[in-house]
């Protein structure tokens, strides 16, 4: 029969100070826990809405991002050695090719007011880019025109960067003296492309005063493997390079994974810190509590019910502790600003997102300190099973 | 006094499993501790060479990854003619780089021939450095970082392929790995190699990412930070002027703002350690009322008391906080785990000034652990302790 769990709750109180101080402990390692799985969700939240296999992104040969590739117009021409492989716009009967433009334009982040700035990807396409890259959809206002100065922005960084309002004038061009209106906000379901700001291919190429596009994106048709059509694009006719969307994003996010990285692996020692905290206190309230459980063995508790009865203490101080530090990291969050931007590791752009404290993040959270709890109880669990009767009993 | 001693024995070991898990609850934290300021001290380290450099970096106002042409050097050196203030100026571009067929990504840099030298001096390069570096087109200097990782040495003909025009292999020759240097991931070559790789290709050559511009007095830096870019208002390439700290800083703080998060996080673990340490002593206190009550019965003072609780909790955490001190400092200047890369900032190393403060922060915890306990039991009523047992 196991125990009432009335008989754990109460006994939290019993030794008010202990319990109190291990919930702290508690709290501050899910605190760091929960902001860590917030940045980790946010960031491969983001990521994960880019995992089009069938976008490829075609760069020039040892480019690894769009900023530092440059494809002039007659070597875009070899793509149409794709054809086959490309899938047809429906209406038009092409093949869906969309030549691109990156730039970058430094913008005034509005969670310090202004004081800093990052480097923010502008995009120029052609009105193919739209049914290329198909989850962008038009939130606000409209599309761009073609040949006029005028730009879309995304709607992570119209969140995060001053000036980028509907209606507001952005200055571009490579002595920042072209003013692009801006006409219309746009969705990308979260993907890293929520933070660039979309202009006419040809305009903005002017503006730069560039003559080449920095890649061509393509979409496939289902029918053809994204691993042999990157060989074809690699192959001696053409001699370009390409990566699935997947694949090129995940590379820009290598460094900040090494950060977070580093960062686990000391939250990790943290939580066996927690543990062992954990194991103190309860072998502490085993040791007191000797004659009860004693007492509760002569009465029919089976060792194992006592056990488990520890372990559940345990888990109740976790869990409360828990909880109080997903609410620590949530109040942190409100008072710091959930806004975060990164750097790519080699496109030099930022990739603005937002860490919130998700029901999933909770749970996780919960559920990995449970499972401290529950090492930390285990010692001190088995031992409280162990107890002898009758010289518990005698003693003292 | 030997009393004392002996009593502080005793209590340390009657509950060895509970100083052990105090011993950890702090040793772990202080490790986290020790670990996150290295890493914090390593970014402080290289941010304050470059302060120290007195540079000035200069780049194309509105973004870094727009060039510069190259003849906005003449027009920098032009504002001090007399080199006493602005010392030597050096354009740089950044190319990137990968070996032929591996992906990790090299920074690799054309600096201008003439002028890197004396731009450059924390480099140290020795006089035979020096004279190849002048003499052979191709010379390259590899940071100490990718040459070890590579396994790059002087005198190696190496092949990279730079990630931006004329994006296809250039031939180098190393003559230097730069061990001297603080930033030992950077790769720098001569500028007139690639114009003249660049004019083979047909690609426009003559532009510079952005130059450095060494001062000679922090008041110099300051004042022509701004001469310069005021000189090029106006024109087509206007010019955005940092000093290098926090031209490198923003560059750090772009990617996670590591420093800032990490010195979070060792607050945080502090806090840890002192609720788990203060968790024992209470419990230490809790178990020993009746102890500390008879004591004080038998004439023992108060004083007694508050110091004997105090000493064993600083005693308890000092000695969490050596291991948790001593642990990071071998690993990581001994073992192979030495050779640990942390992206932007260089090889992780343990100072033993970080340890040392690691260790003085123990201390406190240790301090602020037994204070509510030792004074309760200095100010404990020795009867009303004595009846409140059972």
């Amino acid at each position: 029969m196991a125990l009432p769990l009335s008989y754990n709750w109460r006994n939290l109180f019993v030794r008010r100070t202990t319990t109190a101080l291990t919930i702290l402990v508690i709290a501050a390692v899910v605190g760091v826990l929960s902001w860590m799985l917030g940045f980790w969700t946010a960031l491969s939240g983001s990521l994960s809405f880019a995992q089009d296999q069938h976008k490829l992104i075609v760069l020039r040969q040892a480019s690894t991002s769009e900023t530092n590739s440059a494809i002039p117009p007659e070597e875009s021409n070899k793509l149409s050695q794709l054809d086959r492989e490309v899938a047809l716009d429906p209406t038009s009967g092409q093949p869906l090719k969309s030549p691109e433009m990156i730039v970058q334009v430094s913008l005034p982040r509005m969670s310090d007011g202004g004081r800093t700035r990052a480097n923010v990807a502008v995009r120029g396409l052609t009105d193919d880019g739209f049914k290329v890259h198909r989850n962008v959809r038009i939130i606000e206002g409209r599309a761009f025109q073609q040949g006029q100065l005028e730009v879309i922005v995304g709607e992570s960084i119209s969140r995060q960067f001053i000036g980028l309002k509907m209606g507001d004038t952005l200055d571009l061009g490579y002595s920042g003296n072209r003013g692009y209106k801006i006409v219309g906000v746009f969705s990308a379901g979260g993907a890293p492309m929520e933070s660039e700001v979309w202009g006419p291919l040809t305009t903005l190429m002017n503006a730069y005063q560039r003559n080449a596009y920095s890649s061509v994106v393509l979409r496939l048709d289902d029918k053809f493997n994204a691993a042999d059509v990157i060989r074809k694009v690699e192959g001696p006719t053409i001699q370009l390079t390409a990566q699935t969307e997947a694949q090129y994003w995940d590379a820009q996010a290598k460094n900040v994974r090494t950060y977070l990285f580093i960062v686990s692996g000391l939250v990790g020692v943290m939580c066996v810190a927690a543990a062992f905290s954990i194991a103190n206190t309860m072998y502490s309230s085993v040791a007191a509590r000797s004659r009860e459980f004693a007492m509760l063995r002569t009465i029919g508790f089976s060792g194992r019910a006592i056990m488990v009865s520890i372990m559940i203490e345990a888990v109740f101080l976790s869990v409360i502790g828990g909880l109080l530090g997903c609410a620590g990291a949530y109040i942190y969050l409100q008072i710091m600003g959930r806004t975060k931007d990164m750097f790519g590791a080699s496109t030099f752009t930022t990739m603005a997102f937002e860490i919130s404290m998700t029901p999933m993040i909770v749970v996780y959270s919960l559920g990995a300190v449970t499972l401290v709890g529950l090492l930390g109880a285990l010692t001190p669990g088995i031992r409280a099973a162990k107890i002898r009767v009758v010289e518990a009993l005698r003693e003292a | 006094m030997n009393l004392r001693l002996v009593y502080l024995h005793r209590n340390l070991t009657r509950n060895v499993r509970r100083s052990l898990l105090t011993c950890a609850a702090v040793g772990l934290p202080i490790m986290i501790y020790v670990l996150s300021m290295s890493v914090v001290h390593g970014v402080d380290k290289f941010l304050d060479n470059s302060a120290k450099q007195l540079r000035i970096v200069v780049t194309q106002k509105t973004s870094i990854v727009n060039p510069l042409p190259e003849g906005h050097r003449k027009k920098i050196e032009a504002l001090d003619e007399s080199k006493q203030r602005l010392t030597s100026v050096c354009g740089v571009q950044w190319i990137g780089g990968q070996r032929e067929n591996d992906p990790t990504p090299l920074s690799v840099m054309a600096a201008d021939a003439d002028s890197f030298v004396s731009t450059m001096p924390e480099y140290e390069l020795t006089q035979d450095e020096i004279d190849a570096w002048q003499k052979d087109r191709q010379a390259i200097i590899i940071g100490s970082g990718p040459a070890g990782q590579l396994g790059w040495k002087i005198g190696d003909r190496v092949s990279i392929v730079p990630t931006l025009p004329p994006y296809r292999a250039m031939e180098f020759h190393v003559i230097s790995t730069a061990p001297k240097a603080p930033d030992n991931q950077s790769i720098f070559f001569r500028k007139d190699y690639l114009n003249e790789e660049l004019k083979k290709d047909g690609f426009p050559e003559g532009q510079v990412s952005f130059f450095f511009v060494k001062c000679a007095t922090k008041k110099d830096l300051d004042e022509f930070r701004e001469k310069i870019d005021a000189a090029f208002a106006g024109s087509l390439d206007e010019t955005r002027s940092l000093d290098e700290k926090t031209f490198m800083n923003e560059f750090i703080a772009q990617q996670f703002d590591l420093p800032k998060n990490l010195a979070i996080l060792s607050g945080l673990t502090v806090f840890v350690a002192i609720m788990a340490a203060m968790n024992t002593m209470s419990m230490n206190f809790r178990d020993r009322i009746a102890e500390m009550a008879t004591l004080k019965s038998l004439g023992f003072s108060g004083g007694f008391a508050f110091s004997l609780i105090q000493t064993e909790s600083l005693l308890l955490c000092s000695l969490g906080g050596l291991v948790g001190a001593i642990v990071p400092f071998v690993v990581f200047t001994y073992t192979p785990a030495r050779d640990f890369q942390v992206p932007l900032i260089q090889t992780l190393v343990v100072e033993w000034v970080t340890c040392m403060k690691a260790l003085g922060i123990a201390v406190f915890i240790g301090l602020v652990a037994g204070v509510w306990p030792s004074w309760m039991a200095m100010r404990m009523h020795v009867v009303r302790a004595l009846r409140n047992l059972e």
